[in-house]
């Protein structure tokens, strides 16, 4: 149980290294509390089926979950109705979404939503993970559904890298692009990029299949499988190239341009300089 | 420029220069000799002048300084370039180090070594040779009327010399080896080369999915690694790709194999069912298959357009897109193209449980991938 | 050419080494007359006219990277465990060629700029050619007698392109695959025959294991030989037929004005050479290209978003997208089918490469023009050839962004869709938009020479005459009439727009980022600068013989 400083490295312009003590300390409170959460969470579930659906009121909330209730209150209430049951035509049912789906929606900043278009973009966050743990916490207290593992920040560590990549390119190349720089779907719609997801982003997106994005279980990807996944991303997304500048990773389409405004350019001007009065 | 013109005067003139122009003259100097060759290759050398009249004048200095430093720097980056390409650390090592420099080192050594180098020899050209205007004569148009005679009577005589015409026979008889010959040229490729698409079967139509290449039993539907998949291994709106369970099932082998197996959300399951039963009662024609099992269902993930493999599902809207031309095919009404290039439907798999496990009903029903022109 | 006439034995004068070997080569070859007419054969010198030499170093850079990566390949598509140093990929199953070129890439010393010099250099390659086939283009220099030479040139861009295909093709990476299998689909295509070609190309269902090794020999031996004899014939024939230049002072159909091939002009192209090659070797380091590691060994069940050719395979892909889903059906028999794909990828390449290759016969037709041509056109002389031009590269414009939409909706967050149908309505609506454009700016262009040419050049001194009117001085080009009109054709020159080109006024500062040398004084002092107002014209009679 111990607080996320193990992230791994990364280039610093990607993201601010990891949060400062304080927070960090705040954040293993929240993971022990959590966790304890969950543990008698399941044991209230195991003891007192069906009690959750008829019950929300009754519901024994962690301080975690309460805190959470309260963000709840104040953000999503207007579009996901009280207790999470969903408003028609403005923002679906949350029970049953888990805690993974609240932590990466909210945690990637597509949620709350500014305005209905496509598919929901990533911007700058309006809570922090704390405060989004805390509402996946109560959103996981309304109804079961996927959780991410607890604890930690790094989960690709120990991964198969070699086994993720071909796990990758059979799953997940096919909309995020072989270099995880994410590509266009229909009608406007599109995989993002995975450069600046964190890993935990990654393991909710398996999970839970936010948006567009079909939904990779536990018996589908193991979990050590999305283990050797995310490892896999962690070396795209660290590992410089060997060739030089990557344009991108994005494939023949930079390459095509490069040619033209690099190459070409650079040569045409020669071969003004060599024509050219002396 | 202004002696430009006075050359035209004397440029239809040809290969002969001045006349009884004595090349062991001892007046001449060297260049005479150059403008003479040149003349007789019909050139005329109009202007040629030093670039630095007075020789050296601080300019002129500078354009040789100039010149040595270009390639002084040229050298020693090629000399950078053997160095690193000798000592630097050049196998792949994950993360950041210098073994991913080596690649750049090498280009900034070999590039612009090569570049100061023609920089170098460009400055040299422009700048220190003489500034020259030469005038050559183009001798365009057909060879005179008299060669052209010549040469076509020589080309004439060449049939008359053979008797061809007088000789039928002879012409009727050549004729035989040269059309074997020619034959005889094609065959090895083509006979070599040629294969039937249908013999001993009909390739296109037979994939990893036909229980014969089971010895008759069902294929089980496996994962890349074989393992074969029960109904709770994909979840609600999620997707697998998978290969039949034979030996290379999941390999280039089976290129036409790849299956999406897809379980739908209830409502969208519903919706596919209502569009398979409709097209049964009143479309039979578009070759409706009803081979969902529960809520899911197999397609081929071979694009029927180009054959690349459309895998981009969308669980929202139960899209299904193609990468390489952007087909649209909508799962819920039997994966027909909605948008793009394709123009059939994605070949639906019948799916069933055996013993817990998915098997094909069946192989596909009709040719997967791209059409051609005898598709059945 | 006289015969040595001394035979007695000497001591070895190094002094006269090199006369003993002329002399020797010349007694057994007599060369001195043709080799003086190779050094002395003039060339005109002008930018434009070193576009194809940049397709030409980029070859031979093509030739030298290709054999080193030739020692280490194999085209194989046997299967095999990979276990080299590229840790995320280690233990995959994958072809030899895929695993060499991999080996290539970070076992081989220097592998990895020798695979990405080469590819970049192929880049090059074909986008000079398209350049240079521009530039042919728009200055006429494909009329007679220089047909041929254009067909050739033609030939060569299709040729390249299948070079590089095939090339595209070889590492076995899923890219390569996702191409093949393209490739697969569209020979299929082909009515009646298609399935038994396919078959026959790929030996048997797609991918079966032959087709690596065919595309390899293509790609290293058949291909580039006859690339290699093509260049062989066009350069031939710039040489036999000498190079065209632009009219000017001097310049007649009957002449060449330029400098000798030695030493100015040789000089010029060594140079360049190297400068071609250090770019290519600079890009090669600096800037990774086809980063196969990524992509993973071909899979039939695996792809990538934003899966593309290469450049000059996009236009092709584009038609591609932009098709409608539009199958032929026969309904005779069982039925038969020639499918939407046909006809922008067989159809279209086909009309592409007749109708330029018969388009000097065409034009020649139309305007009834059986001359030889040796001068060149500028553009705006010939305003429906450059607006046919200007619609083709509008044509080819939309189809090339269309084989990258993809690439285009995710960077610019447009719908894929709608970057479809801005693809289908352009390819309608550029080209004659275009064509329309450029023939009214090339009119504009042509309009403005004659102007200048009556009336003289701009020189920005606003006059007031003794009626209160302001009028701007112009200075003629040649001595004026009464009416202060000059008397100059247009010869198809530029026609010099400023002042300082007449060397009236000081040139403009030198240099292209900073001055490079003090600004030369004026030719004149100012108080004599041949400037004269266009009315009266009687002061200055010979202020227009500057130039000449």
């Amino acid at each position: 149980m111990t607080a996320p400083p193990e992230r791994r490295k990364r280039s610093p312009l990607r993201r601010p290294a990891g949060p400062p003590g304080k927070l960090r300390r705040r954040i293993g409170t929240t993971a022990r509390l959590l966790a304890a959460l969950i543990v008698v969470g399941g044991l209230y579930t195991a003891f007192s089926p069906g009690m959750q659906a008829t019950a929300d009121d009754e519901v024994v909330l962690s301080p975690a979950a309460a805190e959470g209730k309260q963000l709840f209150e104040t953000s999503c209430i207007s579009c996901h109705g009280r207790n999470a049951q969903g408003v028609p035509d403005r923002g679906p049912s949350l029970i049953g979404v888990g805690s993974a789906a609240v932590e990466f929606q909210v945690g990637t900043g597509r949620m709350p939503l500014t305005s209905q278009g496509a598919q929901a973009e990533r911007k700058t966050p309006q809570f922090t993970l704390d405060q989004a743990r805390q509402i996946g916490a109560y959103i996981q207290a309304l109804g079961d559904g996927p959780e991410l593992p607890l604890p930690g920040e790094d989960l690709g560590k120990g991964g198969d890298v070699a086994h993720g990549g071909e796990l990758f390119r059979v799953n997940c190349s096919s909309c995020h692009a072989f270099g995880a720089g994410g590509g266009a779907l229909s009608s406007g719609k599109s995989a993002p990029t995975l450069e600046e997801s964190t890993d935990r982003e990654i393991y909710a997106a398996m999970l839970t299949g936010p948006s567009s994005m079909p939904v990779f279980g536990d018996n589908q990807l193991t979990p050590d499988e999305k283990r050797d996944i995310i490892a896999y991303i962690q070396n795209l997304q660290t590992d410089p190239d060997p060739g030089g500048w990557g344009l991108g990773r994005v494939g023949p389409v930079p390459e095509g341009l490069a040619i033209f405004l690099i190459g070409m350019v650079a040569i045409v001007f020669t071969t003004l300089w060599i024509a050219g009065k002396s | 420029m202004t002696t430009v013109h006075t050359h035209d005067a004397d440029a239809g003139g040809g290969a002969s220069g001045v006349e009884n122009f004595d090349v062991n003259d001892a007046s001449l100097n060297r260049f005479d000799l150059v403008r003479e060759g040149a003349r007789r290759d019909g050139v005329e050398i109009v202007h040629y002048a030093p670039r630095f009249p007075a020789p050296g004048t601080k300019a002129e200095k500078r354009v040789e300084r100039s010149i040595a430093l270009l390639l002084t720097l040229s050298g020693l980056l090629g000399f950078g370039f053997v160095a690193a390409y000798i000592w630097w650390p050049f196998h792949y090592e994950a993360g950041a180090n210098p073994s991913k420099l080596y690649t750049p080192l090498l280009g900034l050594g070999l590039g612009g070594s090569l570049f100061l180098l023609g920089a170098a020899i460009i400055l040299w050209a422009k700048k220190l040779l003489p500034d020259e205007i030469a005038v050559q004569d183009r001798h365009d148009g057909a060879s005179p009327r008299d060669e052209q005679a010549l040469t076509g009577a020589t080309m004439l005589n060449l049939v008359d010399e053979t008797g061809i015409r007088r000789r039928p026979l002879l012409k009727a008889a050549f004729l035989l080896p040269a059309g074997a010959l020619g034959l005889a040229a094609v065959a090895p490729l083509v006979g070599a080369l040629i294969k039937n698409p249908n013999s001993p079967e009909p390739i296109l139509l037979n994939t990893g999915w036909n229980p014969k290449n089971n010895n008759g039993n069902k294929v089980r539907l496996t994962r890349e690694d074989g393992t074969p998949i029960r109904p709770e291994d994909v979840s609600v709106g999620g997707q697998m790709t998978v290969f039949p369970g034979i030996p290379h099932g999941a390999t280039n082998v089976w290129a036409d194999s790849p299956v999406l197996l897809i379980q739908l959300r209830e409502a969208d399951a519903q919706r596919l069912r209502g569009s398979i039963a409709l097209a049964m009662a009143n479309d039979p024609e578009s070759r409706p298959v009803e081979g969902m099992w529960g809520n899911f269902v197999a397609y081929s993930k071979i694009c029927t357009h180009a054959g690349c493999p459309a895998s981009l599902y969308e669980q929202q809207t139960n899209r299904l897109l193609c990468p390489c031309h952007q087909s649209q095919f909508l799962i819920t009404d039997q994966a027909k193209p909605i948008f793009g290039p394709a123009t059939r439907r994605l070949p639906m798999l019948p799916l069933e449980l055996e013993d817990g496990l998915f098997v094909a009903k069946s192989d596909f029903l009709e040719a997967i991938g791209p059409a051609y022109w005898e598709r059945p | 050419m006289t015969p040595a006439k001394t035979n007695r034995r000497r001591r070895l004068d190094l002094a006269k080494v090199p006369e003993a070997t002329a002399q020797g080569i010349d007694e057994r070859f007599q060369v001195a007359t043709p080799l003086r007419r190779v050094f002395n054969k003039v060339f005109p010198d002008h930018w434009s006219f070193m576009l194809g030499e940049i397709a030409l170093y980029s070859f031979i850079t093509l030739l030298l990277t290709g054999t080193f990566l030739a020692l280490f390949f194999d085209p194989s598509m046997a299967e095999t465990t990979y276990d080299g140093s590229y840790a995320p990929l280690r233990g995959i199953e994958m072809s030899k060629a895929y695993e060499t070129s991999l080996n290539i890439s970070f076992d081989v010393r220097g592998g990895l700029i020798m695979r990405q010099m080469h590819h970049w250099a192929a880049l090059l390659f074909m986008a000079a050619i398209v350049i240079h086939m521009f530039r042919i283009f728009f200055t006429g220099a494909f009329r007679k007698p220089r047909e041929l030479n254009w067909i050739i040139g033609l030939s060569l861009f299709w040729l390249g392109l299948t070079e590089g295909f095939a090339g595209y093709s070889l590492p076995d990476d899923a890219l390569s695959g996702t191409g093949l299998r393209i490739a697969d689909a569209i020979v299929l295509s082909i009515p009646l025959v298609g399935s038994w070609v396919a078959t026959s190309l790929f030996g048997g269902e797609f991918p079966a294991t032959e087709i690596l090794p065919r595309l390899y020999i293509l790609h290293v031996f058949l291909v580039p030989g006859i690339i290699l004899a093509l260049i062989v014939v066009h350069i031939g024939l710039v040489v036999k037929q000498k190079h065209t230049q632009w009219p000017g002072p001097g310049r007649t159909n009957h002449n060449v004005v330029g400098i000798r091939m030695f030493p100015g002009f040789a000089a010029k192209g060594g140079g360049f050479f190297m400068i071609v090659f250090g770019v290519i070797a600079l890009l090669g380091g600096l800037l990774q290209i086809n980063p196969i590691w990524l992509f993973g060994p071909y899979k039939t069940a695996v792809v990538s978003a934003g899966s593309q050719p290469d450049w000059y395979v996009m236009f092709l892909d584009g038609s591609t997208r932009l098709m409608p889903a539009w199958d032929i059906h026969i309904p005779l028999g069982d039925g038969y089918t020639i499918p939407a794909i046909f006809w922008p990828t067989l159809v279209l390449p086909g009309l592409l490469t007749v109708l330029p290759m018969l388009y000097p016969f065409i034009e020649a037709r139309l305007r009834r023009d059986k001359q030889a041509h040796h001068l060149l056109q500028r553009p705006r002389d010939v305003p429906a050839r450059t607006a046919l031009g200007a619609m083709a590269i509008g044509f080819y414009l939309v189809l090339v962004l269309s084989g990258a939409n993809d690439v285009i909706a995710e960077a610019f967050d447009i719908s894929l869709n709608a970057t479809t149908w801005a693809g289908r309505i352009g390819i309608l609506l550029v080209p004659p938009i275009a064509y329309y454009l450029t023939y009214r700016i090339c009119l504009g262009l042509q309009q403005h020479d004659r102007e200048v040419l009556v009336h003289g050049v701009e020189t920005g001194i606003i006059r007031r005459l003794p009626d209160g009117r302001f009028m701007e001085v112009h200075q003629p080009l040649a001595p004026a009439d009464a009416h202060g009109h000059g008397a100059l054709d247009y010869a198809g020159a530029p026609v010099p727009k400023k002042m300082n080109r007449l060397g009236a006024i000081a040139p403009a500062v030198r240099g292209f980022f900073f001055p490079i040398e003090k600004p030369a004084t004026p030719a004149l002092p100012p108080a004599a600068t041949p400037v004269s107002p266009a009315v009266p014209p009687q002061q200055l009679e010979d202020a227009g013989t500057q130039q000449h």
